[in-house]
């Protein structure tokens, strides 16, 4: 981190690379050669379950296969969480629970929702606004919402930086 | 003014235009870390050699911008490496840097949730380029 002292820089240890992992293996990848989006994912995911402790009981919990697709780049994900473990698999495999369907603006701003004090997604500031507005207009697509709002909220608890 | 690619010109012309950023401003509050920009050579894109951009971000400005060797850019905390044509695409608004993230074509190196954190404040940095006019090697 940098000193507050203008003009004065200290180095900071960052975590993870992207294609690399925290070392605990609570991700892995079920394709040789990860895509660089199943290794931004996996890695972003795995760096926040580590670094954020208030993460792990949803990671543990959760049981399901989330699919990604980024429509402006053509590329998606599963990832399969198995409670306390992720596989991250290149595209879109059979039996998901929920299918995110959106451009790569969204996606990422999936990853910036606040969650609320009861563990709720926030949807009323700037970013929730912008991703609401985008169901509601359709530019992000959720397969499966319905019967899997528990399951989404989950994931975007886990997928959450803020 | 025009500027050569990636030169201590460009670099200059770069933190002034992040200095202006209102959106910077405000969007990079909270940034401590330095970020290095790999520019990978393409001789026959007549960019011969790897340079690195090395950047000192603080709360939302940008207190020095220089140009350097490629290991002076990947010594710091966020390392974005990428070939000169690239770095011109998303230069010139033809690749979106988050895009590019995604597809791979722009590797990332440093702490995820901290960089995706700061979508916002990286995608002004990318508009804050394409403000500047640049003299590009492959087109003279």
């Amino acid at each position: 981190m940098h000193d507050t002292d203008r003009g004065r820089m200290a180095r900071r240890k960052v975590k993870a690379e992207i294609t690399g992992g925290g070392g605990k293996g609570l991700v892995d990848y079920a394709d040789k050669e990860p895509s660089a989006f199943s290794s931004m994912l996996g890695g972003l995911i795995e760096a926040n379950v580590e670094s954020r402790p208030e993460k792990q009981p949803d990671f543990s919990s959760l049981v399901a296969r989330v699919g990604i697709w980024v429509t402006d780049i053509d590329e998606g994900v599963t990832l399969d969480f198995k409670g306390g473990k992720l596989t991250v698999h290149n595209g879109l495999k059979p039996r998901r629970t929920i299918t995110i369907r959106a451009d790569a603006e969204t996606v990422m701003s999936l990853s910036n929702l606040k969650i609320g004090r009861l563990g709720l997604p926030v949807y009323y500031d700037e970013v929730g606004r912008g991703v609401a507005g985008k169901l509601l207009r359709g530019k992000l697509k959720i397969d499966g919402l319905l019967p899997n709002i528990m399951t989404l909220n989950s994931v975007t608890r886990i997928f959450s930086v803020q | 003014m025009t500027v050569k690619a990636f030169s201590a010109e460009w670099a200059k012309a770069f933190k002034d235009e992040v200095n202006k950023s209102t959106v910077y401003k405000t969007a990079g509050k909270g940034w401590k870390w330095t970020v290095g920009l790999v520019v990978e050579a393409e001789p026959d894109k007549h960019f011969a050699e790897a340079r690195g951009i090395v950047m000192d971000l603080f709360e939302g400005e940008a207190r020095d911008v220089n140009v350097g060797s490629a290991a002076d850019a990947q010594k710091c905390d966020f390392v974005i490496t990428a070939p000169y044509s690239r770095w011109k695409q998303v230069a010139t608004k033809e690749l979106d840097a988050t895009k590019g993230m995604l597809q791979g074509k722009l590797k990332l190196k440093g702490d995820l949730p901290t960089i995706v954190r700061y979508t916002k404040a990286s995608q002004e940095m990318t508009e804050c380029t394409t403000r500047i006019a640049v003299e590009w090697p492959d087109e003279k």
